[in-house]
């Protein structure tokens, strides 16, 4: 029985406007996001390098540490800086606490700064942290995150711990996100000592 | 504001006092089935009329002799004039349909006007729009079905059915009454709104019309099994009650037109629900439990609209549907609301 | 035979041919499309969307009930992995489900399509020529005026222009006009499919670039809009970083008034969430008042009231009195409105080995006959906590990410065996020298939701849109009405014949619309007849 010929013309048309209509809803979940001008570490998707030329400035901030003694990040320009952001209710920070003792002891002997920031947490609970865990370098308290959110309009800060390396022009150079391994942080280290 | 207790207390004799006249309303309309006149003479001529129509509604372009090319005879006077029958004022017609009816349309007309003030003066004692637990929402849902059915019973004079509809009303709001009575009181936060009176006054108001709805389709399906059950030689013709009732078809397009009137309100109530939801709970959809029958629902009566337009669906089995839908409506109504936790959860009951 | 009813709308389609052994691949193709934009298909697939629909509001969901599914689980352990695998804890994202609406929107596409089309066809061509029996329509009227055949027709057209009717003249020798009125019904009709069309793409657009996160904020707290400051984010497949807007709220006070007497006694009648914020760092600071009906609107995000709790305040010393836990824990309180709250409160770093407490908080405490801690008013009238110690490994130092709300028992020991009740300002001295406890005080905390939804304003217009569509389509009615003249058989003057019919009169009316137009047309012929006529 033939079809009359308007008649294929509708179907065609409708299977068109249906195709296009199913082409918005579904085809665009096919992207992804992800920034570009990094180097991935290991095939790690949440530890990278930035390429030479992409490292972006890190942003300057103030505070009190834990003991109540006032810092700025602008008064570390010139050295090698590992920015940890940790918090002592966090159980990936606590068993990164170790790794992070021996390379601070290790990389501070060659000039490395060591600086914590810790997040949505009490003075009381971090002190007794590194009291527990011999943490040997300062922490500034920042109990809602004002730091992060100067640093997430810079870098994708997703997970605590986060740790950051910035270089000696005050620059961020790498980041790792979630706890760190010791070959991770001293490989980082040795890179971005020498490039600078 | 604090609550108006005494303004409370007025409230609710007003509504009993209109509990009491919906029944003698319903007495009435069932002393017009027993001692009334039989059929009118006049609704009878409308159905044939209506008969008329559908049957004609092809014209056959080279038909029979056309009956008004012949007309012989001179002068104007011998053409016969015809013009279409204004309709009956409703009053005249009620005036027509005799004392049972007067007396029922009467009592039902006073029993909306304490209803109604039953309602306003619970709106009153407790400041704000008077449906914020089931209790009001019954009565207040009520109160629109009784509205909405008494213009039905105007406007297509349709008081044959007032026994039924008025009979369901008054068993409703008595259950209403005495199982889920609650006192005038404050709300919670979450519904301090006044999308409280735009979402809520809508889902009532087209709970109340889809109710009358749902009644016309069970008498529909009454009378359709009983025709069938003539025609199949297994009943005797000749029912009095069946005989008063509207004819099928005025009963399809009643009950059609009812729906064609609450879908758009329930579309809009939803609408307004999203419009709130997204004020309140920061999205406009988030297919809660009581969310998710509305849309049932909705659903439902789409699906009865578009049976309607479908071969082998009108009729009957379109009429299953429309049940369906209001009984999708009382499920979420009665069951949902009360026993499913949600973030609709404000019924008060128990 | 011709149908002078106006375009019918929907079931008009050819049969279907029946498949058989010649059927090649484009001719199943074409069959199976047919079959799906066939009226009966939709109606089937509307049937299957509500049916489908109900698991989702019986059963948990993993969206909006991620705690009713686990406890489901716990209950029945057989049937809930099955149901998982059916997809029943997520059935508004199943792909089931998916096939469903989508299958009844390319249904609606295929149906829309042709029909818009169809519409704007019969709006270029005029309508059929009128029938020869004006008196076999449903509605007719017939009359004699004195006005002769010409001008009892240019009346007539006067009449029915003015009402705004489409008209078709007839050409020499015959004297008729055909008129049809009420395009904007199928016009409705298609806005309102169109709409729903768009309803589902805007859902999409917020479902991809959207993202909704909650957070829960102690009084004198601040956090910001960070993917690590966040208690949970369901973000959008979309969503970057960049989408998050870099504001910070501080909690300043919150507020709760419950009914002080009565029989509604306890129910809340007012929540304020009293804050100050910042749209980004350094920016000046505004407060706002956020109600539950009244959310803070931030640069394109939405910060809403949600929930609230209290707080209680603990502080956990050394034997020697060394410090090591100050801090206000958020306890989470059941559903019964009493406010009877459940927490924990973990001290991994206490000496000489880790400390973990159990507890319950009551805003007013009252002791029942058997001893145990009763709320009787959900204001903190008179607050309690009674705590359960534990010593030992908390197991926090490694594996999974913890719970704030629960204890890893595995490495924990009892200290005490009965709970030890506090009231403010009591300290416990717990035994065997591992320290003590301090009841401080509490704080009240607030939960948040916060989203982004950019689907909102698209899925607002096309709802109103849907909404309009189908009152046009339900208001307005496709109607047809037409008028012969001829001649008088006296041979003076002339007879009026004018009938009319509705193809959908879905509100009703049109008897009584005909009525009035016929008097009215009879009017106009009586006005503008002769006056010398009427002695005759």
């Amino acid at each position: 029985m033939p079809v009359p010929r308007p008649k294929r013309k509708y179907v065609v048309l409708a299977a068109a406007a249906c195709a296009a209509v199913l082409a918005v809803v579904l085809s665009v979940s096919a992207f992804s996001s992800g920034g570009g001008d990094v180097t991935y570490l290991d095939g790690s998707t949440t530890a990278f390098m930035y390429d030479t030329g992409h490292q972006p400035l890190a942003p300057d901030f103030s505070g009190a540490t834990l003991t109540g003694t006032p810092v700025a990040l602008s008064s570390y320009r010139g050295k090698v800086v590992v920015l940890n952001f940790w918090g002592s209710w966090c159980v990936a920070c606590r068993s990164e606490a170790p790794t992070l003792s021996v390379v601070a002891e290790q990389e501070q002997r060659k000039g490395v700064s060591f600086l914590g920031v810790d997040i949505q947490d009490t003075n009381a609970n971090a002190l007794a942290f590194d009291k527990n865990h011999d943490v040997i370098y300062p922490s500034v308290s920042d109990p809602s995150e004002l730091v992060v959110l100067k640093f997430s309009s810079v870098v994708p800060i997703a997970a605590t711990p986060t740790t950051l390396v910035i270089d000696r022009t005050g620059h961020i150079a790498a980041m790792i996100g979630g706890a760190a391994s010791y070959s991770e942080l001293t490989s980082v280290l040795a890179k971005v000592t020498e490039a600078s | 504001m604090p609550v108006n207790l005494a303004l409370g207390h007025v409230s609710t004799d007003f509504l009993i006092a209109a509990l009491m006249i919906y029944s003698l309303a319903v007495l009435a309309f069932a002393g017009d089935f027993a001692f009334g006149r039989p059929k009118r003479g006049a609704e009878a001529s409308r159905t044939q009329v209506r008969a008329r129509a559908g049957a004609l509604a092809t014209v056959g372009a080279s038909g029979s002799p056309s009956a008004d090319s012949g007309t012989a005879g001179g002068g104007d006077a011998s053409v016969p004039t015809s013009m279409p029958p204004v309709p009956l004022s409703p009053l005249r017609a009620i005036m027509a349909a005799g004392p049972w009816v007067r007396a029922g349309m009467a009592l039902s007309s006073a029993g909306v006007l304490a209803h109604a003030i039953a309602v306003v003066t619970r709106g009153l004692a407790v400041h704000r729009a008077p449906w914020g637990n089931m209790y009001e929402f019954i009565t207040a849902l009520t109160c629109f079905a009784a509205i909405f059915f008494l213009w039905v019973m105007v406007r297509y004079r349709a008081w044959a059915l007032g026994v039924f509809v008025m009979g369901a009303v008054v068993v409703i709001l008595g259950l209403a009454e005495t199982l889920i009575y609650t006192a005038a009181g404050t709300l919670v936060p979450a519904l301090q709104s006044y999308w409280l009176s735009i979402h809520v006054t809508a889902m009532t108001v087209a709970t109340g019309v889809f109710f009358v709805a749902a009644a016309l389709g069970v008498i529909y399906l009454v009378v359709d099994r009983y025709n069938r059950r003539v025609a199949a030689g297994k009943a005797q013709g000749g029912n009095g009650i069946i005989a008063r009732l509207p004819s099928l078809e005025q009963l399809d397009r009643l009950a059609y037109r009812t729906v064609v009137f609450g879908f758009p309100v329930w579309t809009f109530g939803v609408i307004a629900g999203a419009i709130w939801a997204d004020e309140a709970w920061g999205r406009y959809w988030g297919w809660d439990p009581v969310e998710t029958w509305a849309f049932i629902t909705w659903v439902v009566y789409a699906a009865f609209l578009h049976a309607r337009a479908t071969a082998g669906w009108r009729g009957r089995r379109a009429h299953y549907v429309q049940i369906l839908g209001f009984v999708t409506l009382a499920f979420n109504i009665m069951v949902v609301q009360v026993f499913i936790t949600g973030m609709h959860s404000y019924a008060g009951v128990g | 035979m011709t149908d002078l009813r106006p375009a019918p709308e929907v079931d008009d389609q050819p049969a279907i041919p029946v498949p058989d052994a010649t059927f090649g691949v484009c001719d199943w193709l074409r069959w199976a499309w047919r079959q799906l934009t066939s009226m009966r298909i939709a109606l089937i697939l509307l049937f299957l969307l509500a049916l489908g629909s109900v698991p989702g509001s019986m059963l948990p969901q993993e969206g909006t009930n991620a705690a009713g599914v686990a406890q489901y689980y716990k209950s029945h352990p057989t049937l809930a992995p099955l149901l998982n695998h059916l997809g029943m804890f997520n059935v508004f994202g199943a792909p089931w489900f998916a096939a469903i609406y989508l299958l009844l929107f390319a249904s609606l596409v295929g149906c829309v399509v042709p029909r818009t089309f169809k519409l704007a066809g019969s709006a270029r061509t005029l309508p059929p020529r009128a029938p020869r029996n004006i008196g076999r329509l449903p509605h007719s009227a017939t009359y004699a005026t004195s006005l002769p055949p010409g001008p009892a027709l240019e009346v007539s057209a006067g009449m029915l222009g003015g009402h705004g009717f489409r008209m078709r003249h007839s050409g020499d020798g015959e004297r008729w006009i055909s008129a049809e009125k009420g395009y904007l019904r199928e016009a409705g009709n298609l806005l309102f499919h169109l709409s729903l069309l768009g309803i589902l793409v805007s859902i999409a657009l917020g479902g991809l670039f959207g993202y909704k996160a909650d957070k829960l904020l102690v009084a004198g707290a601040t956090f910001t809009d960070t993917q690590s400051d966040l208690d949970e984010i369901y973000p959008g497949r979309l969503v970057t970083d960049s989408d998050f807007a870099p504001f910070s709220i501080k909690l300043d006070s919150f507020s709760a008034s419950y009914v002080q007497s009565g029989p509604q006694l306890g129910q809340p009648s007012a929540f304020n969430a009293d804050v100050s914020y910042t749209t980004s760092p350094g920016a000046p600071v505004k407060t706002d008042d956020i109600q539950v009906n009244s959310p803070l609107s931030i640069d394109g995000a939405k910060v809403y009231l949600i929930g609230h709790g209290y707080a209680p305040i603990f502080k956990v010393t050394s034997a020697s009195g060394q410090p090591e836990y100050n801090q206000a824990q958020p306890f989470i309180a059941g559903t019964s409105g009493d406010f009877l709250s459940q927490g924990v409160v973990k001290v991994p770093d206490a000496t000489p080995e880790g400390l973990g407490f159990s507890g319950v908080f009551v805003p007013t405490a009252a002791v029942s006959p058997d001893g145990t801690l009763e709320s009787v008013f959900p204001a903190a009238a008179n607050p309690r906590v009674s705590l359960i110690a534990y010593g030992g490994n908390l197991g926090m130092n490694s594996g999974p990410t913890q719970s704030v709300y629960e204890l890893d028992m595995a490495g924990l020991k009892q200290l005490a065996a009965q709970p030890h009740v506090l009231s403010q300002g009591q300290t416990w001295k717990l035994p065997d020298g591992k320290g003590s406890i301090t009841f401080v005080g509490y704080q009240q905390w607030a939960s948040f939701a916060i989203t982004h939804d950019p689907g909102q304003l698209p899925a607002l217009i096309c709802g109103m849109g849907a909404l309009g569509g189908l009152l046009l389509s339900f208001l307005v009615r496709r109607r047809r009405v037409f008028v012969r003249v001829a001649a008088a058989p006296s041979g003076s003057g002339s007879v009026v014949r004018f009938g009319g019919l509705a193809r959908t009169d879905a509100s009703g009316g049109f008897e009584a619309e005909f009525a009035s137009l016929a008097a009215e047309l009879r009017a106009a012929h009586e006005q503008q007849a002769p006056q010398q006529e009427t002695g005759d």
